[in-house]
């Protein structure tokens, strides 16, 4: 959940690399930030609050050191102030630790060394310092900071910096970190565009690895001290393919992104005139389990849908409520659907799904993230980086992207597969089409006032509901609820008030349709203002007070579309509300906490 | 001298190329597949300016969606024209963007990096530079016929009654201090024209002008490009892979044994070619196009994401994105009249020009010179002449 960058080489830019760092890294969490430079002593500033309240709280003193630690902090435990933000030292202040996770044995750590140390935060961090500290006294740093590894039990991802070492430890235990390799520097990072900047060249480190950089370079191995020379990867992303190029927000930025995000997902996989789907990777697929999280529990409801269209059973389960009840799995393909591919509660779901013998596959964005690495398949979403913590491009991308997955596996079902292909195909202008016409701004402006939102959709758009309102709900921070269609009238339709505007997508003019304008109108009949989202094939718009409009296609592709509706709705509405869209409250944009 | 900033001004309409110009702006046109626009960074770029300013106004989102914060690894800044106020205007709102001298470059037309090249040669550091090049037809040009004299621009006019040889090409270098100086230049009806502030200083022979040979094509009509693209492929400057001479095919294109691709042509990333479908020559197919079987295309420029449906022909065609021409459309093409905003162009050679999202339902014609507005209609065996308009339908 939090951010760590670490440098070593950078001389007097030190500090300059570890703030560029942690600006690029804000999005994994914001609430509170530091940094440490050693040399021949360790000093440390941190500040609560966003980085530039770090920055003008350096600004009047000098640190100095050549290598150097640096976090930004979402809290876990304890409340976002100066004392619990990172970096933690040790009692003599030669020590300082930086750390992503949860130490879940710290309380038994921390009474043990309360007698002889004086802690000054609540975290569960400080006790690495301190047990670092007293190693110390019997052991050369290396080996010091291997024994307190062997202390901690839990997930973390920590980096040490101790004085007149001339170097930078950093370890992996279940949560993300890399290396980033120059010429005459080396980088480690929860995250490569730390570091992009500097080199395109990383080193994924495993769990239970250890890393020493220094002015050697680097040494991987075990925490036991078995060596490890792990390959070294090139990236491709673009540096600056992080900027928000003239959009006020990099959400709004990545929601113009999408026909570009949508014809990576597709290129070179789709044939439509030959009607096939290739993807590069070719599971057994006969009973599927989609295990996910957040927007990307939206994309595995959708996608265990598609499957079952094709007559092959499919379920979306939350993946926190599967790591810990588990339903039975017989020879089901278990799909973890991740847009960082480092999302604490799906690995823990996929690694539970592994030891029971299932074959995994990782539906990511995230080329070498733990997931795509760990899973036995994994097929990328190819979205490119996405900064706002609400996830908008990459939806879309998902959602492409499992279609992709369902026509190469079990095919079209009902349908017609070059149809779907075609659809799909035609996606990107289609999207382009809602962006360039859509009305959602006003609609926006029309209902910001609004007490209560509500979503309705049927079938496909039920997941689409689903999004459309935690898209509201992150980043307006006003309440907003989805429902499938029928669902309401069983109980939340007491909720609906002339004040409570109910969006209802509702395509085509099938059965499916005619079901869900039913529901509008029992909506229609308490006086709440409907915003319909619909091709105008149906006559929805005849109990509709304002109207959203995407082009005709296909049921699956029109949840794609609808949903670029409700996004840009969310959008205007924060907006309007004059909310921190890109990072909204108490979110951060990967959750690598359980 | 080298200089590290240039700024393109890409917040033009372009209305004489509507409908195209009725959903982006005129650098966002596609000549050879790709917009103008970067045919203009990629000169600054290789000529090696590497802070890139992009004045942008009109649909900006276009500009802004398709090139990004970066440009070939260099870091892209947008600032935003809100009023269309003339070029010098556009170039003005750059003044927060950019420090010390630069260049400034029309985003609109396309260029070599050869002409950046010479005019940065040419400049001192200190006076105003300017790219001037030989044109048949200079008296006519819009952005004004030039004379020189060793060196120095001595005139510079909006089309002059008397003969000249020299146009401005739209490329310059500016000292430091520039953007005072634009700024006090004096407005015509409330708009500021670069080219005014250069003619203020012609008088005391204070701009440098440099002629240049490269690479310039402009772009007034529609149908200029087509004659450009055709330029473009003549010079090999397709950056598809070439299977043949003069048949450039993205890798990812996926074309069936039996199409014919008569050279000059260009075929785009993730495009379909079915069996039958002849392309060519001097034609190029945007990014995601589809062809069914048997159909023809010729002297013709294909938006991306449009389908073209069996059997179709069409012919001296430009059309906008995501057009629908169902199975047997004929735009048999040849010479006409064509309707632009209120001028008539006599003897022009057109097919159709069509906006984004047209559709053609099965069996429709075109007569030449036909333009379709941004989402019409012909429908099932309809006939278009003339013009059509946005979203209009064409029954019978």
């Amino acid at each position: 959940m939090c951010g760590i960058i670490g440098c070593v080489g950078r001389g007097s830019a030190t500090l300059d690399t570890l703030l560029g760092g942690l600006d690029t890294l804000d999005y994994r969490g914001y609430d509170s930030a530091g940094v440490a430079l050693a040399g021949s002593s360790v000093q440390t500033g941190k500040k609560a609050g966003e980085l530039d309240a770090l920055r003008s709280h350096l600004a009047d003193r000098s640190l100095s050191g050549a290598v150097g630690i640096g976090h930004t902090r979402w809290s876990t435990h304890g409340p976002p102030t100066d004392a619990n933000a990172h970096p933690h030292c040790d009692c003599t202040g030669e020590v300082a630790v930086v750390h992503n996770g949860i130490i879940e044995n710290y309380q038994t750590l921390r009474d043990e060394l309360a007698s002889d140390h004086a802690f000054e935060s609540d975290t569960d961090t400080e006790v690495i310092p301190h047990l670092i500290e007293t190693l110390l006294a019997d052991h050369d740093p290396e080996t010091a900071v291997r024994r307190t590894l062997d202390r901690l039990e839990g997930s973390f991802a920590i980096a040490v910096a101790i004085a007149d070492t001339g170097a930078i430890f950093a370890a992996r235990q279940d949560s993300p970190l890399v290396l980033g390799v120059d010429d005459d520097a080396t980088y480690v990072a929860s995250d490569v565009p730390a570091f992009r900047e500097h080199t395109d060249r990383v080193v994924y480190l495993d769990d239970g690895q250890l890393v020493r950089l220094d002015d050697d370079g680097y040494a991987v191995s075990e925490f036991d001290g078995t060596p490890r020379d792990p390959p070294v990867e090139t990236v491709e992303w673009d540096p600056e393919a992080t900027g928000k190029a003239g959009y006020d927000h990099f959400m709004l930025k990545e929601i113009h992104e999408q026909p570009r995000a949508l014809r990576q997902c597709l290129q070179g996989r789709v044939d439509e005139l030959a009607g096939s789907v290739t993807l590069d990777i070719d599971p057994d697929v006969d009973r599927v389990q989609f295990v996910a999280c957040g927007t990307s529990y939206h994309a595995a409801l959708y996608g265990a849908a598609l499957f079952r269209a094709a007559g092959t059973p499919a379920r979306a389960f939350l993946a926190h409520e599967y790591a810990t009840q588990t339903p039975p799995i017989e020879d089901d393909l278990v799909v973890a659907v991740s847009q960082s591919g480092e999302t604490a509660d799906t690995l823990a779901a996929i690694r539970e799904a592994d030891r029971r013998g299932a074959d995994t596959l990782a539906l990511t964005n995230v080329v070498g993230s733990t997931m795509a690495r760990e899973c036995t398949d994994a097929l990328f979403i190819r979205s490119g980086p996405e900064i706002g913590v609400a996830a908008s491009k990459t939806f879309s991308a998902q959602l492409t992207a499992v279609n992709l997955l369902a026509l190469a596996t079990v095919g079209a079902g009902d349908g017609d597969l070059r149809d779907l292909i075609g659809a799909l195909r035609d996606l990107p202008a289609d999207l382009q089409t809602v962006l360039d016409g859509s009305d959602a701004e006003r609609v926006a402006r029309e209902y910001v006032d609004s007490e209560s939102f509500f979503f309705i959709g049927r079938g496909y758009h039920h997941p689409v509901a689903l999004e459309g309102a935690l898209k509201l709900k992150e980043i307006s921070y006003t309440h907003a609820e989805g429902f499938a269609a029928g669902e309401l009238k069983h109980g939340t339709l007491a909720l609906v008030t002339p004040d409570t505007p109910v969006f209802a997508v509702v395509t085509g003019d099938d059965e499916a349709a005619r079901k869900t304008i039913g529901n509008v109108k029992e909506v229609e009949a308490r006086d709440a203002p409907v915003v319909a989202i619909t091709d105008g094939a149906s006559d929805v718009e005849r109990y509709a007070d304002a109207v959203l409009d995407v082009p005709a296609t296909h049921a699956r592709t029109a949840a794609v579309l609808a949903n670029v509706q409700l996004q840009l709705v969310a959008y205007h509405v924060a907006n309007e509300l004059g909310r921190s869209i890109d990072k909204p409250r108490n979110l951060a944009k990967s959750v690598t906490v359980e | 001298m080298n200089l590290s900033t240039g700024v393109v001004l890409a917040a033009g309409e372009g209305t004489r190329l509507r409908p195209l110009t009725q959903t982006r702006p005129k650098p966002m046109l596609p000549v050879c597949n790709r917009p103008i626009v970067e045919y203009v960074l990629d000169a600054l770029v290789d000529a090696g300016v590497s802070e890139l300013v992009l004045v942008v106004g009109y649909k900006r989102g276009r500009v802004q969606d398709h090139i990004g914060s970066t440009y070939r690894g260099h870091p892209v800044t947008y600032v935003h024209q809100r009023k269309q106020l003339g070029s010098g205007h556009a170039l003005l709102q750059a003044r927060e963007a950019v420090d010390g001298p630069f260049v400034s470059v029309n985003g609109d037309r396309v260029i070599d990096p050869q002409t950046v090249a010479d005019v940065l040669d040419g400049f001192d550091g200190e006076t105003a530079t300017m790219a001037v090049r030989e044109h048949a037809n200079a008296t006519a040009y819009p952005n004004g016929a030039v004379r020189l004299d060793d060196g120095r621009v001595t005139e510079l006019v909006e089309q002059p009654d008397d003969p000249y040889r020299l146009i401005n090409a739209g490329v310059y270098a500016f000292p430091s201090g520039w953007f005072d100086r634009l700024a006090a230049t004096g407005r015509r009806d409330g708009d500021l024209y670069l080219p005014d502030a250069i003619v203020e200083l012609t008088a005391e022979r204070a701009v440098l002008g440099v002629r240049t040979e490269g690479l310039w094509v402009d772009i007034t009509y529609p149908w200029d490009l087509l004659e450009a693209t055709r330029r473009l492929l003549d010079a090999g400057l397709a950056d598809e892979r070439t299977a043949d001479p003069g048949v450039y095919v993205h890798e990812t294109a996926r074309v069936h044994d039996r199409a014919t691709l008569q050279a000059p042509v260009v075929v785009g990333p993730d495009a379909e070619i079915a069996a039958g479908v002849v392309v060519g020559p001097n034609t190029a197919l945007g990014r995601n196009v589809t062809i069914a079987a048997n159909a023809t295309v010729e002297r013709s420029l294909i938006g991306a994401d449009t389908r073209i449906g069996s059997g179709t022909t069409l012919r001296d065609c430009v059309t906008g994105t995501a057009g629908e021409f169902g199975p047997g459309v004929v735009v048999p093409g040849g010479v006409a009249d064509v309707h632009i905003g209120t001028d008539v162009h006599e003897n022009e050679r057109l097919g159709a020009i069509a906006g984004d999202r047209v559709t053609l339902r099965g069996g429709a014609c075109c007569e030449p010179g036909t333009v379709l507005g941004v989402d019409a209609t012909v429908g099932v065996g309809a006939v278009a002449r003339d013009r059509v308009g946005t979203g209009a339908e064409v029954v019978r």
